[in-house]
C-alpha cells in the first residue's frame, strides 16, 4: 500500500537523509517526491538506504551525466528541489556554482538541486564521497551557497538598514561554521592520509 | 585530484583506478575490482569515482571504451594512462627499497 508524507528540510540534507533512512528502516520505500510530498511504498525493512546530495552548483550536463553513472552502479535517483521556489519567472543566477557561476533555468537545474539516492542494503556503509580531498571540496561546495546568502544579507542590512536582514544573516553563519569545522578537520587528516 | 606532478607520485585512487582500466571496465566493475584487490581496505564512493574517472579522462590517461549503452559507460587506459602508472610502480618500489633497507624487510 502506498502513502504520501510531506515534509520540508529546505537546506537541512542531513535532516533529510535521517528521516528518509528512518522510514527505510519502518520497511518504506521512496516511489516518488516533489517539492513537499514524498511517496512510498512498502518493504522490507532496512531493505534500502538513503544519501542526500547537493548537485546544485553543476551544469545541466553534469548533472545529468552524474544521473546516468549513479544509475550505472544501480542506485536509484530523484531530483528534488531545495527549497521552495515562488518567482516570477525561472531564472536564478547562482555565483557559487562551479566555473565561476551559472544561470539555472526550469530547464536546466532550477528546482533540481538535490539527488536522492537509494542503495539495496547489502550491510556494506553507503558513502559517496569517501576520499579527504573529495569529501573537502564537497563541504566546500555545500559552504558556497551559504556565503552567498551572507554576503546578499549584509547588503540589504547595510544598504536598507534591514534588522531582518542582519538575523538572517548571523543565522547564516551557523551553517558556514560547521562546514568550516568540518574543512578544517579534513585538511588536516588529508594531509596524512588520503582516505 | 591530486597527482604531485613534480614528484611523480599518484594517489592510491589514482593509481588503482588506473590499474583497474588495464580492462574495459564501467564504474561499479571498477569499484568491485578495487574492493576486490585490497580485500575492503580501500572502497570508493560512487561521487568519488565519477569524479576521478571525470579528471583521469580529462587527462587523456583514459577514455571511453565500446558502445557507450546508457547509464553503463566503460573506460580503459590509454598509452599515457600506463606511462603513468608504470612510474608510478617505479616510484613505489625504490619507496619499498628504502623502507626494506631501514626497516631490515620485516613485515
Amino acid at each position: 500500500m502506498r502513502q504520501k508524507k510531506i515534509r520540508f528540510f529546505g537546506g537541512l540534507l542531513a535532516t533529510q537523509e535521517n528521516w528518509l533512512n528512518r522510514q527505510a528502516q519502518r520497511g518504506l520505500r521512496l516511489v516518488s517526491t516533489g517539492k513537499l510530498i514524498y511517496e512510498w511504498e512498502e518493504c522490507l525493512p532496512g531493505q534500502v538506504k538513503y544519501r542526500v546530495e547537493f548537485v546544485g552548483h553543476k551544469s545541466k550536463e553534469n548533472t545529468q551525466d552524474y544521473r546516468r553513472f549513479l544509475e550505472g552502479m544501480g542506485y536509484r535517483v530523484w531530483e528534488k528541489p531545495i527549497n521552495l521556489q515562488f518567482s516570477i519567472g525561472k531564472v536564478q543566477y547562482r555565483p557559487w556554482a562551479e566555473k565561476g557561476g551559472r544561470l539555472a533555468t526550469n530547464s536546466t537545474t532550477l528546482d533540481r538541486e538535490l539527488f536522492i539516492v537509494e542503495k539495496q542494503n547489502d550491510s556494506q556503509p553507503f558513502v559517496l564521497h569517501t576520499t579527504f580531498e573529495d569529501r573537502l571540496n564537497y563541504c566546500r561546495t555545500l559552504q558556497k551557497p551559504w556565503w552567498t546568502v551572507l554576503f546578499l544579507c549584509c547588503l540589504l542590512a547595510v544598504g536598507l538598514q534591514s534588522w531582518i536582514a542582519g538575523i538572517f544573516g548571523l543565522a547564516t553563519l551557523v551553517p558556514i561554521f560547521l562546514y568550516q569545522r568540518q574543512i578544517a578537520l579534513l585538511k588536516k587528516e588529508s594531509h596524512i592520509r588520503e582516505q | 585530484m591530486r597527482d604531485h606532478i613534480k614528484g611523480g607520485a599518484l594517489t592510491e585512487v589514482t593509481f588503482f583506478l588506473l590499474l583497474a582500466l588495464h580492462q574495459p571496465r564501467h564504474g561499479y566493475a571498477v569499484m568491485q575490482f578495487i574492493q576486490k584487490k585490497t580485500n575492503g581496505r580501500l572502497t570508493l564512493g560512487a561521487g568519488t569515482l565519477y569524479g576521478a574517472l571525470r579528471v583521469l579522462a580529462e587527462k587523456g590517461w583514459i577514455a571511453p571504451w565500446g558502445e557507450q549503452n546508457g547509464a553503463k559507460r566503460a573506460y580503459l587506459i590509454t598509452e599515457a594512462g600506463r606511462e603513468a602508472a608504470r612510474q608510478e610502480r617505479q616510484r613505489l618500489i625504490q619507496l619499498a627499497a628504502v623502507a626494506d633497507e631501514i626497516m631490515g624487510g620485516n613485515i
